[in-house]
């Protein structure tokens, strides 16, 4: 099926790592570093405080945040970085309200086979502009995307917007007529993953994990829904949409796949509110990572998306 | 032993379904054929709107492929249409050939209905059945294209979200006054369309489709009211039927559907089944997926020799549109003996409704948490007796000791930019600062910010603010509700129809938190009142809210006939209206004629089937209603005049007509009665009016609020001008005023007395004012300043007034 990744292919977020506040200072969590073991050394031995370096400056300015090029920037890491060819990354605060929760980052590496896209759009005058994003070498879909606007309810950014839901795209280029396809076709990209990020103050922010085929963002997708509305009184999800080089298909319109909080890594952002990142044996379904972050809306946990590598 | 040969035709769900039982049960048994007309095998058609939405491939709703059906030593004839059975000679013929059966089943499922308007057949309209239909529907979408999809229920909606999702302009186009009226109630339509508008879908209600427009391919929509809606792509998603042209052309017994028996059998051939949509079992025929999956159960059963029954049971509907939570089952229909459980929550967007009849829950709608739709669905299905947990019913199996609704509720869920206070232009931010800042009761709020300071109609909103803003630290003194649907005063209830833009009936039940779902005789003429008066442009009088009078504008007699007042304008008549009258009077057996209070003649007595009749002849003669029983204005009451009187100092018979000119047909919250006199004498009675006017040699006295009925009183002198042109203004100006902040039912003289005769004087006072309610005045004359008796001596209306035993009306269909 289109969308579906055979495992030996590179990936193309080489590091994801959550950080949590700890007596007013960002402080790591969790991380999936790869073979990146100096990186991540450094990583352990780091702390930032309030707008200090990327992390910091997530939190700080209440907002998602890509930074493409360490030379000369607030990233703090830079050297090393530089010395694990990580070239970009992304930031993505996590709130519940205004209670600030954690801070995601991901990090990328460069190279002319690195086909794959991190968005961060942002509500001005009623549509969304692209805020940044960083698309590896995906220049083409870059300039797209740049010159590209959406309207609530359309496409993957709009649709979002507009259903206040994570939503999960596939076929992104091939036929389908996805608002950028033609483009997105072009690029590789197959897999579109588009999450709402609320920040304090009501501003709109959607964040877009768009995958190709060579150098996946991810071999599994899932999004829970954790409403009370649509669960009840109880914590736990249900897998509304999810896709996976394996399994294939996750959804099932007739028997619905439920879990509880704190079971897996999945139920521990559940109960905990807070992202999770896993390596190795902890990561679930065969795979050698997974990423999962929750999504708070109107005073719940309402979503949580996870992918895997 | 050989294998019996089973020939299905048709691959949908059902069919899929059927062949997994058959396999899982006796996999040897059975040497099948399936043909299909569609070139593919089963695929889950039901997820087709996440396919054309993007949100699911088509290889992930395949539920049987190729290598399915060829594992199961199945042959495919797909992409083959059957054109013949043979029943006598047991064969199936296919485009490409013959195949016997021992047994057949026929799945042929539905195609789509088709409204037959000029234009159907055009490139570009496209129905939504199958993936070549989505294919087609995907093909169209282009940057900018615009999309009208006729029919807004399940499939309509459905196909709606994708296509915008795909990034089309989208419009709806529904035929009934809410969306998928079929599935759930007002309230929750209210809710979608709400849902829908804010995905950038532009919902038409009690929109009609006359033709579909273009030249060699589709350009546009052209609606009955002349409406022209450009598109690029038209979907006709307006229902489906069961496909039987096979079936009747092999002699099966067809109704709507083909006839079946509980084991799935056709009643004509005992060797002939039929399955899935095409098939009719107790009257009843098939959309969704639940009794097909039942009947493909029993007919497995019932060809392996089994016994088994397929009876109907109660369905559930989900709307497939990612972020729009709807779930509704069972019979949610108003009716006797029938109670209704409502709950609301405006803030979240939350609407759920119970029917209970006798013990048992038979019915449930919700919008915006359908968590507990399943176990409401099970008690509906399983018929539970409830009446142990009635009370608490509707907070869900979860329930812990429920919570009483909130009547705070609607005023929590204004944005800060909320126009509180009218008159002094507070929004409700300001009032949130002002209790910040330390002023915790109303007098130090309407210290601070003016609000509540002039009219004093949003004191109890202010009251409610400070209550959700203070919490537990204030205790906001009890105020009489509307009525037992609600704790909102009618104050508040036009402000927050105001603040809110509420602009239908359903959202006004939604967000103020109605607890019941539409009202009751209360509060309905009430909201339909305040509605029209306020929008009206934008709401549309709702006949089933107003009293029996209004409605049949005609005032009921103790003996049940009717009376029938024409206008006499400014109490002015001519011999040719005095013959008309009194021909109508004799032609119809009229028989009380009475000179009125109010200047004009009354004919008592009239039946109800004659009224169109009477008010034709009476139009015929140039004349209109008399709106003698409405809330409106009644009569302009007045003397001669200079024309003829000694004493007379101004034309208060011209003045009196051109009020009255003016003024009819309004709507307003009691009646309104004017009198114009032409001089103190007073011979017009206009001090005892709701408006009066002296004239004096020096210009006009303008008096309002008097009484002459249950209450005796005299106008308060409102203004004193120079010309006919400024009382026009004036009087229009203090009767929008009243239109627009009076109490439903309150005459202008009880009005005044609560706001105030001086707030009443310095808000006229402007002129800027007295421009804006005059130029509000003339939009809502411009919808509402219409003779009642012309609309209805048109054929469609007469009917109405007829007999129920009417033996002429058509059939319905």
């Amino acid at each position: 099926m289109a969308g579906v990744i055979a495992q030996t292919d590179p990936t193309f977020v080489e590091v994801a790592e959550v950080w949590v506040p700890e007596e007013g200072r960002l402080v790591l969590a969790g991380g999936s570093y790869g073979a990146l073991d100096a990186f991540a050394e450094t990583s352990r031995g780091t702390s930032f405080g309030r707008g200090e370096g990327l992390p910091g400056k997530a939190w700080a300015e209440a907002r998602p945040v890509v930074l493409k090029g360490f030379d000369g920037s607030y990233f703090r890491r830079t050297e090393a970085a530089k010395a694990a060819g990580l070239t970009s990354a992304v930031a993505v605060p996590v709130f519940a309200g205004s209670a600030f929760k954690a801070v995601l980052v991901v990090l990328c590496g460069d190279g002319p086979e690195r086909i794959g896209a991190i968005e961060v759009w942002e509500e001005r005058d009623g549509v969304l502009h692209l805020d940044d994003g960083y698309y590896g070498a995906a220049r083409h879909f870059e300039w797209v995307s740049q010159h590209t606007q959406f309207p609530k309810g359309q496409g993957l950014v709009g649709g979002v917007w507009a259903a206040r839901t994570p939503i999960l795209m596939r076929d992104l280029g091939s036929g389908y007529r996805f608002v950028r396809a033609e483009s997105a076709g072009k690029a590789g990209l197959t897999t579109g993953l588009g999450l709402p990020v609320p920040a304090p103050g009501g501003k709109t922010y959607v964040l877009t994990l768009l995958s190709a085929l060579g150098t996946p963002i991810a071999r599994r997708f899932e999004i829970w829904d954790a409403r009370a509305a649509r669960v009840g009184a109880a914590r736990e999800a249900i897998l509304i949409d999810g896709i996976c080089a394996r399994e294939g298909a996750l959804w099932d319109d007739e028997d619905e796949r439920r879990t509880t909080a704190w079971k897996g890594v999945v139920g521990r952002v559940l109960g905990s509110g807070v992202p999770a990142v896993e390596t190795n044996e902890q990561a679930a379904h065969g795979y050698s990572s997974v990423v999962a972050l929750p999504i708070h809306q109107g005073g719940e946990l309402s979503h949580v998306v996870a992918w895997y590598c | 032993m050989p294998k019996e040969k089973l020939v299905i035709v048709g691959a949908g769900m059902a069919s899929g379904r059927l062949l997994e039982h058959l396999f899982e049960a006796e996999p040897d048994r059975f040497e099948v054929t399936v043909f299909n007309a569609e070139p593919r095998g089963c695929y889950n058609r039901i997820m087709l709107s996440p396919v054309l939405s993007g949100e699911k491939s088509w290889s992930e709703i395949v539920t049987h492929d190729d290598a399915w059906y060829a594992a199961k030593g199945v042959t495919c004839r797909f992409g083959e249409k059957v054109v013949a059975i043979d029943r006598a000679r047991k064969t199936v013929s296919g485009e490409r050939g013959e195949v016997p059966y021992d047994r057949l089943v026929i799945a042929t499922g539905s195609s789509p209905f088709i409204i037959p308007v000029p234009g159907r057949d055009l490139p570009g309209v496209v129905s939504y059945r199958d993936l070549d239909d989505t294919n087609a529907m995907i093909e169209a979408c282009k940057p900018g294209a615009r999309a009208v999809v006729i029919g807004g229920g399940l499939l309509g909606l459905e196909a709606a979200a994708g296509l915008r999702l795909r990034g089309m302009e989208v419009t709806v186009l529904h035929l009934s006054g809410h969306l998928m009226e079929r599935q759930i109630d007002a309230s929750a339509g209210y809710l979608l369309k709400q849902d829908l508008e804010r995905r950038g879908i532009d919902v038409r209600l009690k929109a009609s489709t006359a033709e579909i427009l273009g030249e060699g391919r589709v350009e546009g929509v052209r609606l009955i009211d002349d409406t022209e809606i450009p598109a690029d792509l038209v979907v006709m998603a307006v229902g489906i039927r069961p496909s039987t042209a096979l079936a009747a052309a092999a002699t099966l017994e067809v109704g709507r559907g083909i006839l079946v028996d509980a084991q799935m059998r056709s009643a004509t051939d005992p060797e002939v089944f039929a399955l899935g949509e095409c098939v009719e079992f107790e009257g009843a025929v098939f959309g969704l997926v639940a009794p097909l999956y039942d009947q493909a159960k029993v007919l497995a059963k019932t060809l392996l020799g089994e016994d088994d029954t397929f009876v109907l049971r109660e369905l559930s509907t989900k709307l497939k549109v990612t972020g729009c939570d709807l779930f509704s089952a069972g019979d949610f229909a108003e009716g006797e003996g029938r109670e209704d459980v409502v709950f609301r929550d405006p803030a979240r967007g939350v609407y759920k409704r119970l029917v209970i009849e006798g013990d048992r829950l038979i019915g449930a709608v919700m919008y915006g948490d359908t968590a507990d739709g399943g176990w409401f669905h099970g008690l509906i299905k399983d018929r539970a007796d409830v009446s142990e947990m009635r009370e608490t019913l509707i907070f869900g199996p979860a329930f812990q000791g429920g919570e009483p609704l909130d009547p705070t509720a609607a005023v929590a869920a204004l944005q800060p930019e909320a126009e509180i206070c009218g008159c002094n232009g507070v929004c409700k931010g300001s009032i949130v600062e002002a209790i910040g800042a330390g002023a915790t009761d109303l007098g130090a709020v309407r210290a601070k910010t003016k609000a509540s300071a002039s009219c004093g109609t949003c004191t109890g909103l202010v009251e409610q603010i400070l209550a959700v803003t203070m919490g537990g630290d204030y205790a906001a003194p009890k105020a009489q509700p509307v009525c037992g649907c609600t704790d909102i005063t009618h104050e508040d209830l036009r402000r927050l129809i105001k603040a809110q833009e509420l602009k239908s009936q359903p959202a006004v039940w939604q967000e103020l938190g109605w607890r019941t779902p539409n009202g009751c005789h209360v509060c309905r003429p009430a909201v339909n009142y305040y509605l029209l008066a306020d929008w009206p442009l934008d709401y549309t009088d709702d006949p089933q809210s107003r009293f029996v009078n209004e409605r049949n504008h005609a005032n009921i007699q103790k003996d049940g006939s009717y009376s029938v007042m024409p206008r006499m304008w400014g109490g002015i008549t001519t011999p040719d209206e005095l013959r008309a009258i009194a021909d109508a009077a004799d032609r119809y057996g009229v028989p009380t004629v009475k000179v009125t209070g109010g200047q004009r003649i009354d004919l008592l007595g009239v039946k109800k089937e004659d009224l169109p009749a009477i008010w034709g002849d009476l139009n015929a003669a140039g004349m209109v209603s008399g709106h003698g029983y409405t809330k409106g204005l009644r009569t302009v009451k007045t003397c001669v005049g200079t024309d003829w009187c000694r004493f007379g100092t101004q034309d208060s018979t011209g003045l009196g007509i051109r009020l009255e000119k003016m003024l009819w047909g309004s709507w307003t919250p009691h009646k309104v009665k004017l009198g114009v006199s032409g001089c103190p004498r007073n011979c017009a009675e206009a001090t005892c009016k709701d408006v009066g006017i002296i004239c004096v040699d020096s210009g006009f006295e303008i008096g309002v609020s008097g009484a002459a009925g249950m209450d005796v009183k005299e106008v308060e002198r409102l203004a004193k001008v120079a010309t006919e042109d400024e009382v026009v203004e004036w009087v229009v100006a203090f009767v929008q005023l009243y239109r627009e902040h009076a109490k439903y039912l309150d005459r202008p003289y009880k009005w005044t007395a609560k706001v105030g005769m001086d707030w009443v004087r310095e808000t006229l006072a402007d002129a800027a004012t007295r421009a804006d309610l005059n130029h509000r005045f003339a939009i809502s004359q411009s919808v509402y300043q219409r003779d009642p008796w012309a609309e209805r001596t048109e054929e469609q209306q007469k009917r109405r007034y007829l007999p129920l035993a009417d033996l002429t009306l058509e059939a319905a269909e």
